[in-house]
Parts: C-alpha cells; structure tokens; sequence
C-alpha cells in the first residue's frame, strides 16, 4: 500500500511540475510592487502551515468543534420569507428577459455580470460572511413553495401527493453534475457570453429544478441536489450565522461545517468546485496556451471543427484538473488509512471532506475576488440600463468601473492571506476530526501528517496558478 | 519529451512552488517512517 501511495504521490508531483507557470486572476490591472519573489509567499504558506499543524498537535489534544452549539438571536416572520422568495423570482425573470429581449453585446446587457459576477462569485462571498442568504432568495425554491401553497389552498391541505423518497445513493453526486456542467459553460463552451444563450439556459435549469422539487419533495431536492443551493449552502456552513426554517442563529466560524453528512457525491462535489476553479486560472496561463494548441490540432487532424476542436481540449483539460485535485486528496486520505486503525479508505474521504470546504472558498477569493471588485462595479450602469438600449432608471448608466479601487498587490495580498487562512481552517478542521476518531491524539497528528502534506500541496498549487498572473 | 525541454524555460520557475511540497512530504516521510521504528520497538 505504500509503495502504491508513494507511486501516486510520485505521479501527482510530476503532473503538478508538468502543468508549469500559469495565469489567472480576472481583471486583474497594474503591476503588482512586491518585495520579494512571488514563489517565496509559497515557502511562507508552507512554513505557516507547518507551525499551524505543530501548534494544532500540542495545544488542541481535545476535539472542540465536534458538536455544534447554537444560539438562536431572531426569527423571521414567515411573510418577510415570502418576500424574500418573491424578490428571488423578480430579479431570476428580469435577469431572463434581459438576456432574451436586450442587446446581444455581453458588456452592455446584465445577464453576463449577473450571473457570472454577482451570483456565481459574489453569493459565495456573501455567504461565506452571513450565512445561506440564497436559500431565501432562491427562486426556484420560491415558486415551488407558492406553487404548493397555492395547492393546498385550492384544493385542501391532504390533496397533495407525497414526494418520493430521494434516492440516498444519489446523494450530492446531481449538484456536482450540475456545478461541472456550469463551469463548463463558464470555462469552455465557445458562447459562454452570449446573453439570450444564458436565459435559455436558466429557464432549462429552473424547469429541471422544478421537476426534481415535485418529485422529491423541496427540501429534499434543495438540499442534495440543486446544483447552486447546494454549493452557496457548503459555503453558508462556514460562517458563524445559520438561517433556516425562518430562525437565524449564530455559533462559532468553522463549526456549521462539522456537520456535513458525507452523504455520495459529496467528495466529488468539493473536488470540483476546486478543480475547475483552478482550471480556470490554468487555462489563462502561457502553458496552458502553449499546450492547448497541440491538441487542438490533434483534434483537427481528427475532422473536427475549429469551435468543436477548442471545447474538446478545454474540456480534457477542465476534466483532467478536477481528477488531480481528487487524486491529492485521495492521496491524503490512502495515507491516513496507513495509519493506526486502519479505517476504511472510503470512510475517511467522507469523514474528512468538510476539511475541503474553506479550502474551495480560498480558491474562490483567491481567484475571483479582483473579478468581484473590478466587474462587480459594472452592477451600477447594469441596473440602470439592464437591456442596453439607452435607458437610465436610477441615473447611473454612465458610471464606470474604478480600476483604482484596490492596486495590483493589494490583491496578491488579499489572494495569499486567502489560500493561507482557507488551508489553515482546513487543517483545523481536519485535526479536530482526527482527535476525535483517533484513540489517542499521538495517533491523531500522524493521520494527519499526510492532510498536511495534501493542504500544503493544495496551497503551493493555488499561489502557483495565481503567480503568473503577471507573466501572461 | 520534445515539447517539455522546448518549453523549459516556462516551466523551470515551477520548481520553486514544487519545492516545499517535496520537503514537507520528505520531512513527514521520514517522520512516518521514525514513528514506525518506535511503535514496532517500543524499547
């Protein structure tokens, strides 16, 4: 068994120097005035990760955050829910007629920005900080609940059918279909901007979402398998307020995550949400520019199209990032079962995949947080003239986005103290889990020596792809 | 192996990342491997 971990960590070592300098950083502007070598910040990352996990081995020997203690500080009053759901479904339609009936030209019509900005990167943030904001405002939720009301009202309240049970073997496995799916639309597919191609393709993922909602029942289709609730739902758990059933309470960072019922899927789910993020910073840098038109013309030498040949190659290359990032974490996890008990491999994925949650935010703020702050502005013109044809609602369409408002090393800086903290939660995480399914805390710290190994390759890999933002 | 050396010169800057990767995993293997003699000679 160790030769074979030592086989595959060898393998994704070597894949990892095979997929050399790259970009990424959206919008990223000016020239980044830093005071030493940006490979330097990785050596600091790991050595804080060191002194993280030395810290974590003599002075946490107890499990801390293995039982979640709420308080309860407010209620929300079922109509202010309705409210919330009715606002979700106005801004979903708006966003859709925006796409269908405005300019086609991306940057002049809301759609893009809002869904590739505002929800896509600013719900996580969002979420991150106050909790699961967009399981009030979700509005598939909203009209399936209006739908059922609706349906109680007119005829009777036993008149409904039960929801089917959802399958358990199904899990999260839908939400990491559909979460791959999107970042292939975002990452790959040729009319990704296209802003009558994205309401389409809203209105198809409400109606599937709706179709799930009856079969399933809500709750149930919202929490395992709507694609978005699901992901913006992962990122709720680390924030220190919990919204749900119209109750807010609060607890402390890091513990809404514990919980995580590591139902199938779930794994695959974190895996993707940080292998297509870090695809999408591969794929701007001067390797991966260099490599793709290899294939692309292996592919074209096959008979395909140009179009067809670019979205095949992103997709090998999207697809092959996701598995790498698996492969690491399958590799901590195979080296933890070594160890002391050892507990089925299978069982420890599971057990160990809330440690991947803070670590799928960093690489989220990592990436996307100059995209937030640059494009996010483009909201102000948006909002005022949503279609692009000339109009002026609030009398902001002439603003512009402020490329001032955070300099280039600002948001290295803002992008390192991410990936440190995300991988640093992630070890807590992983140590405090440990502790408690270890007999003894010596037994503890060695499972997780290869989670460090893995958090510290996750870090070195992150600051690696954000590095080239300047050289591409 | 042709489009690699070709493209060293991109790539060799990565190294600088891979290093403390391969520290760490070296340090820790060692270390695994040191708790291992102790736990099979407890003496």
């Amino acid at each position: 068994m160790s030769r074979r971990i030592a086989l595959a960590a060898g393998a994704a070592l070597a894949a990892l120097v095979a997929l050399p300098a790259t970009a990424s950083a959206h919008g990223l502007v000016g020239r980044q005035d830093l005071p030493i070598p940006r490979w330097l910040f990785a050596w600091a990352a790991a050595v804080v990760l060191v002194a993280s996990f030395v810290g974590l081995a003599t002075l946490w020997p107890k499990p801390r955050l293995q039982v979640l203690k709420e308080r309860v500080v407010a209620r929300l009053p079922a109509i202010g829910e309705a409210l919330c759901g009715a606002i979700g479904i106005a801004l979903f339609v708006l966003v859709v007629y925006a796409g269908l009936a405005g300019n086609q030209t991306a940057t002049a019509n809301l759609t893009p920005t809002v869904v590739y900005v505002l929800f896509w990167v600013g719900i996580p943030f969002i979420s991150a900080l106050v909790g699961d904001v967009f399981s009030l405002f979700n509005p598939w939720r909203a009209f399936a609940r209006g739908v059922a009301w609706v349906g109680r009202r007119v005829a009777g309240p036993d008149s409904l059918p039960e929801p089917l049970a959802y399958p358990e073997r199904l899990g999260r496995w839908p939400a990491a279909a559909g979460i791959l799916i999107f970042a292939w639309v975002e990452l790959v597919y040729v009319d990704r901007t296209d802003p009558s191609q994205l309401a389409i393709m809203g209105l198809a993922y409400a109606a599937t979402m709706l179709v799930g909602m009856s079969l399933y029942g809500i709750d149930d289709w919202e929490r395992r398998a709507d694609p978005f609730a699901v992901y913006f739902n992962l990122f709720s758990r680390l924030s220190p307020v919990h919204w749900e059933k119209g109750r807010i309470a609060v607890h402390r960072p890091l513990e809404g995550v514990v919980p995580l019922t590591p139902v199938p899927g779930t794994v695959a789910l974190l895996c993707t949400m940080i292998g297509t993020t870090s695809f999408d910073g591969f794929s701007q840098g001067s390797t991966w520019n260099s490599l793709a038109p290899h294939i692309q013309q292996g592919l074209l030498d096959l008979g395909m199209s140009s179009n067809l040949a670019v979205q095949v190659t992103f997709t090998i290359g999207l697809v092959v990032m996701v598995c790498l990032v698996a492969l690491l974490y399958r590799l901590g996890v195979a080296g933890m079962h070594t160890v002391g008990e050892n507990h089925p491999t299978a069982e420890l994925a599971g057990k160990f995949a809330h440690s991947l949650v803070p670590i799928a935010l960093a690489y989220v703020v990592a990436h996307y947080f100059s995209l937030l702050v640059y494009n996010g502005q483009a909201t102000a013109y948006l909002a005022s003239d949503p279609l692009g044809n000339g109009s002026n609602l609030f009398g902001t369409a002439s603003a512009t986005i402020n490329y001032g408002v955070i300099s280039a090393t600002g948001i290295w800086y803002v992008q390192v103290a991410a990936l440190v903290i995300g991988h640093v939660c992630g070890l807590i995480l992983a140590h405090d889990r440990a502790i408690a399914m270890y007999r003894s805390p010596r037994l503890a710290t060695r499972s997780q020596y290869w989670m460090l190994a893995v958090m510290v390759s996750f870090t070195s890999l992150g600051l690696w792809l954000l590095s080239a933002a300047n050289q591409a | 192996m042709t489009f690699v050396l070709a493209h060293f010169g991109h790539w060799w800057s990565s190294l600088l990342y891979l290093a403390p990767v391969v520290i760490v995993v070296g340090w820790l293997s060692i270390q695994a491997w040191r708790d291992r003699g102790r736990e099979e000679d407890p003496e």
